[in-house]
């Protein structure tokens, strides 16, 4: 497992609105069911002293780090004030900020992110599910009950197109260290490079899906940049040139970041590419078997 | 949105970037009241939404005996199917030489990346393939205020040095509005100074309110309809529907239609949560596409539920077959909601598509 386990403490911002509530309350479900730490604080400015589902609520996230032990956070604020969020929690010296929130304007997370760079926190998403590691640490909205623990890593852009996959990989019996939603839009803070290099430091994952989509060349960089045996599969082989496909990232701009070419840059990398969410487990069984 | 050249030119002014005198004509004989500012030399650019203009016709010179004559015919022509609505009348340069820049932003680093090279005038995409080492790239840490000098200098070379202070001042121009792309091509010498002949700014979608845009004027009819309803919403030209939670499932959904040897009609995220009454609008904005036959719902509940879901579906009440998939939280309530009216219902996306496929075969 990456970017956190049982013993993790984690922190919610937004968390009186009625998304930070709602997954407040499932992340300490899971968190109960697996014998974790879970969700041990809550920030929304004015609502300090509240309790959430019994997790006190504190004003600022300075305030919160005082009085308990936190190791990450998950941030649901809405848009226009998330960067924001970012920025405190980085400035606090939280380490790893998952970030929830979609549509934050893509100049506020640029600007959010090299400030956590300077500070030394690392952020995942926005516009993302978060991440889920069987058996250890749920921080954000995935379905746990899709879930089962083993030794493939998956990371991806998307939500429920990940949902899918963990679904077929826990049905054929391959089951997973930890899966991460990197997030959807054009400017996010770990990468697969990013993900990829914390997976080859994990001695539970033996190997990695990497789910990607039209927009940008992270994926062939990320595959380019590890010796971890990668399966792939990339969405928006249908997808028309500057046409936005629902995520802000997932565009194919000045001919470049097709699926096509993607898909085929994978592949002379040696990466295999799964034209159907449906063969990937099989697939994933051939790389054990080829190692 | 991409703003138009005429209002991408009104931003470049207001950051002090020198741009060619002109004016906005609407109707053919607005041209006269001002053309004699212009000079005996101008060129009327049509303000369409379309790349490639200048080969298509949209681009036409002129001089003040020709002026009107000229503005009609260009309000008479379409331009790859566009009507011409908006005329920009701009003085004609005389140019020494053509540069091109733009700033984007770079997703690998996450930082703005500013791109200048001295072969400007042409397209981009073939400078970098032919000419890869002609482009200058740096990349600029989004919290400076400024452009550091050096970097300046390493970007532009041996360029003239007034197209440095430029360079900033476009840079400020795609911090504060929130660009995507900001772009000067050509950036042109002339014996009067240097000037962006054309200019484009895509401004980005998620910062149009606080831009002061009510709405993405980008859109089709059934595009705003579907961003009433916050959907995500892409047509394309087959006849099978397509209707799925979340952009990535609902894209390999499309895909997954072409790889059976199908073709999709569109792309429609509901996104999360979606009650009965959006799932409702949904299915009738699909169906309202003539060439739609059948439709795909393909819906992996966490945060949405299968029974709002079914209901919307039967709300909807259309005359298109509609296969449905649902998977997760109140699976059991939205299937049986859906068997009593007898929709027809498979486990996998791989079988509702194949179905889907084989109805419209």
């Amino acid at each position: 497992m990456i970017y956190g386990d049982k013993k993790t403490g984690v922190l919610v911002q937004g968390a009186t609105g009625k998304q930070g509530e709602f997954h407040i309350n499932l992340m300490n479900a899971y968190a109960r069911q697996i014998g974790g730490k879970g969700v041990v604080a809550g920030v929304t400015p004015g609502k300090g002293g509240k309790e959430v589902h019994g997790v006190p609520v504190y004003n600022t996230v300075k305030e919160a780090m005082r009085d308990h032990d936190i190791g990450a956070s998950v941030i649901f604020v809405p848009a226009a004030a998330a960067a924001d969020s970012i920025m405190e929690e980085a400035n606090a010296g939280i380490p790893t900020i998952v970030t929830i929130t979609e549509h934050i304007p893509v100049h506020d997370t640029m600007k959010a992110i090299a400030y956590a760079r300077m500070e030394g926190s690392v952020v995942i998403g926005p516009n993302c599910p978060g991440l889920l590691s069987p058996g250890e640490l749920k921080m954000g909205i995935m379905p746990s009950g899709l879930f089962s623990c083993g030794h493939v890593g998956v990371i991806s852009r998307s939500g429920t197109l990940t949902y899918e996959v963990v679904d077929e990989l826990t049905r054929a019996g391959i089951g997973q260290s930890t899966v991460i939603g990197i997030g959807g839009d054009p400017v996010i803070g770990q990468t697969f490079t990013d993900v990829l290099a914390q997976f080859e430091k994990d001695p539970q994952t033996k190997a990695v899906v990497l789910i990607g989509e039209v927009g940008g060349n992270l994926e062939e960089e990320g595959a380019n940049s590890t010796n971890m045996p990668i399966v792939s599969y990339i969405a928006g082989i249908s997808a028309p040139p500057d046409k936005r496909m629902g995520h802000a990232g997932a565009i194919v701009e000045g001919g470049e970041g097709d699926a096509r070419s993607k898909i085929a840059r994978l592949k002379k990398l040696g990466v295999p590419v799964a034209s159907r969410p449906s063969e990937i487990p099989e697939m994933v069984r051939g790389l054990f078997r080829s190692c | 949105m991409k703003l138009r050249e005429y209002e991408a030119k009104k931003v470049a002014r207001e950051y002090g970037i020198p741009v060619p005198a002109g004016f906005l004509i609407r109707s053919a004989d607005e041209i006269s009241e001002h053309i004699g500012a212009l000079g005996d030399r101008f060129v009327l650019k049509a303000q369409v939404d379309v790349g490639g203009r200048g080969k298509a016709g949209g681009i036409l010179m002129a001089d003040p005996s020709t002026a009107v004559a000229t503005a009609n015919a260009l309000f008479n022509t379409q331009i790859k199917g566009l009507p011409v609505r908006e005329i920009l009348v701009e003085q004609r340069l005389e140019i020494l030489h053509e540069y091109y820049l733009s700033i984007t932003i770079d997703r690998s680093s996450k930082q703005p990346l500013i791109l200048f090279t001295e072969a400007g005038g042409v397209d981009i995409e073939i400078t970098a393939k032919e000419h890869p080492d002609a482009i200058r790239t740096v990349i600029v840490n989004p919290l400076m205020r400024d452009i550091p000098p050096f970097l300046l200098r390493e970007l532009i070379g041996k360029a003239p040095k007034e197209i440095g202070g430029i360079v900033n001042k476009l840079y400020h121009a795609f911090i504060e509005k929130d660009a995507l792309l900001a772009e000067i091509n050509p950036l042109v010498t002339t014996p009067q100074g240097v000037f962006a002949a054309d200019a484009k700014i895509i401004v980005d979608d998620n910062a149009l309110g606080r831009q002061g845009f009510t709405m993405n004027r980008d859109l089709s009819e059934r595009e705003r309809e579907a961003e009433k309803y916050g959907f995500s919403y892409v047509e394309l030209d087959g006849a099978i529907g397509v209707i799925g939670n979340g952009a990535g499932l609902t894209m390999s959904t499309l895909d997954l239609i072409g790889f059976y040897g199908g073709k999709a009609a569109n792309f429609l995220d509901v996104g999360g949560g979606a009650e009965s009454e959006r799932v409702m609008h949904a299915v009738r904005l699909v169906a309202s596409v003539p060439s739609v036959k059948v439709i795909v719902v393909n819906l992996l509940g966490g945060i949405t539920k299968c029974d709002e879901v079914a209901k919307g579906i039967i709300a909807a009440g259309i005359s298109q077959k509609v296969i449905v998939r649902l998977a997760g939280t109140n699976e059991a309530e939205g299937r049986s909601m859906l068997f009593a009216k007898g929709y027809e219902m498979l486990d996998t996306m791989d079988l509702v598509v194949k179905k889907a496929v084989e109805v419209t075969a």
